[in-house]
């Protein structure tokens, strides 16, 4: 097997004795995009700024090209960029900001005609905005500037905190379109946090769950969130928004959050006779995963989604659509608690 | 209140006559200050970068005494400063009293606590994203420091400006350690005060405009510097 260029050994990162960041062992292969997702406060953003060097962790290694590294380790600064979740430019032109990071490399000719290739591949001409100030840019041309001054280093690895979070659809298009090309084009490893679940199905060599610090599954899991309520003895549900009932085993406790794999669907409740305990549920979209070529239908039920793996000849045979009414299976051996 | 116009008469012929001793006192102040300026930049800069930026345990005390020593009366400077550098004193040997460079230790000795702790306030009220930004452009130490002092740019130009304003306008120290010397280590403000004393009112007022002149320049050149960079 190939040396990972990420390797991360027993790695914990803490905030004023709060632990956020908690991986026992996590390898990224060269040439890879990564995804990671996970709720808001799960440690995604976290994990990146430990990845992008920007911190150094609390305890634990990170190995890249299997040197250990540490921020401003010569090793690796010059390799790895990371775009974060707002974009932040420096009071400077759009210019300045895009051909900073050259000029901290000594590249000394071509700025500008590396600039202005950058500034299009985010689909901003260089003669429009080049000159500009970082202050007359609306947010998404910041997010794409910001970018721009990433792919113009044309980093090993490029790190992307919900790229696409706050810009509108044509920007986030554009984002996603330019950060491809990184992979396109010179072999850049990507990793990014995304709640755009159907982007990164589509993109992604590898999908991982983020969750209070700890990463773990393929990304088609179901998360679920408390509160638990007991209903009887042993018999523990949360409550759907349509008054469906969750059934699961008994909690650690009643905010525990669960995981859920290998969901089954049906279009009847009955299924060759099987005890299964059933939700109801509307297919709300249909991803193609990129790695395994199978369908990820995301099904809400009440106000859960919940994800379920399909082979596209499933999904043909039982004409499965947005917008279809489906019936989820599941046992309570298939319910974890993290 | 005819003093005050013939002060602003005064004051137009005096600098266009030439006046010899105006201009000597116009020149040491600008001088005197300028090192004084230079000096408490140097090493303000960094004391208030390290102070804004780095959390460290005496943190808050350190940040308390600094603004405190931010209205530290200049009679109170000059005579700590004229203690150490009296013939008696630890510094005698130097030879610095009544001369520029005793002026200006101790004016720097005013204006380092407001370079460091506008300087402080700068650095502390720069975005944290600001950090995340340059390193993630691989940005070592040296240049982590020097972008975010270029990022800061506006704020430690506001507090060079202030220490600058207080270090010009002073009279305590340049009154007791430089001893108000004619043609040596009289500034406009120890002349001011001498002038006044002796009843002159009207040459009092004339000096202070041309302080007020020097200030309205100063703030001017920093204003179009600003809008610059």
């Amino acid at each position: 097997m190939n040396q990972p260029l990420y390797e991360l050994r027993s790695l914990a990162h803490s905030y004023g004795g709060k632990t956020v960041v908690s991986i026992e062992h996590l390898a990224v292969p060269p040439g890879s995009i990564l995804g990671i997702i996970g709720p808001n406060g799960s440690g995604k953003s976290s994990l990146l700024r430990l990845l992008g060097l920007i911190e150094r962790p609390t305890r634990g290694k990170i190995l890249f090209n299997g040197r250990e590294v540490a921020p401003f380790s010569d090793e690796a600064r010059f390799l790895i960029s990371l775009l974060p979740q707002e974009p932040f430019l420096m009071k400077r032109s759009v210019f300045n900001n895009v051909s900073y990071g050259l000029k901290l490399r000594g590249n000394g000719g071509d700025i500008s005609a590396r600039v202005g290739e950058a500034l299009a591949w985010v689909g901003l001409s260089s003669a429009d905005f080049a000159r500009r100030p970082w202050y007359a840019l609306s947010g998404g041309e910041a997010q794409r500037v910001a970018l721009a001054a990433r792919l113009a280093l044309k980093p090993e690895v490029l790190l992307l905190d919900e790229p696409t979070a706050s810009v509108d659809a044509a920007s986030a298009q554009l984002i996603k379109e330019a950060a491809l090309r990184a992979r396109r084009h010179w072999g850049a490893t990507l990793i990014v946090a995304s709640h755009d679940w159907q982007w990164l199905y589509e993109i992604c060599d590898e999908i991982r769950h983020i969750f209070k610090g700890q990463i773990f599954g393929t990304g088609r899991e179901s998360i679920i969130f408390g509160p638990w309520q007991e209903q009887k003895p042993g018999k523990w549900a949360k409550i759907l928004s349509d008054k469906q009932q969750m059934i699961v085993p008994v909690p650690p406790n009643q905010e525990a959050a669960a995981v859920i794999k290998d969901l089954a669907v049906s279009e009847s409740e009955l299924r060759d006779g099987d005890d299964d305990l059933i939700l109801r549920g509307l297919v709300s979209r249909l991803s193609l995963e990129k790695n395994t070529g199978q369908v990820v239908a995301t099904i809400i039920a009440g106000n859960l989604p919940l994800s379920v793996g399909l082979t596209p000849q499933q999904v043909q045979e039982r004409t499965i659509f947005p917008g279809k009414d489906i019936f989820i299976h599941y046992s309570l051996e298939q319910v974890k608690w993290i | 209140m005819d003093f005050i116009l013939d002060g602003f008469i005064h004051a137009f012929h005096l600098l266009t006559s030439g006046n010899a001793e105006t201009y000597s006192a116009i020149w040491v102040t600008v001088k005197v200050s300028s090192y004084s300026i230079c000096c408490s930049l140097l090493i303000g800069i960094p004391l208030g970068f390290c102070l804004g930026y780095f959390d460290f345990r005496w943190k808050k005390s350190l940040r308390t005494v600094v603004d405190t020593l931010m209205a530290l009366p200049t009679v109170f400077i000059g005579l700590l400063v004229y203690a150490f550098i009296t013939h008696r004193g630890p510094l005698g040997n130097f030879g610095l009293l009544f001369s520029l460079p005793g002026i200006a230790i101790g004016q720097t000795i005013l204006a380092l606590p407001i370079v460091i702790g506008l300087s402080a306030t700068a650095v502390e009220s720069m975005d944290q994203k600001l950090r995340i930004a340059i390193i993630s452009m691989g940005a070592n130490r040296r240049q982590l420091f020097i972008s975010s002092l270029w990022e800061a740019r506006h704020g430690l130009l506001a507090g060079a400006i202030a220490a600058y304003g207080r270090v010009m306008t002073e009279v305590g120290i340049s009154m007791m350690v430089g001893g108000n010397i004619k043609w040596h280590t009289r500034t406009i403000t120890t002349a001011i005060a001498l002038e006044t004393n002796k009843g002159q009112f009207g040459l009092g007022v004339a000096l202070g405009i041309v302080l007020l002149v020097i200030a309205f320049c100063v703030n001017i050149s920093v204003s179009f510097l600003r809008r610059r960079v």
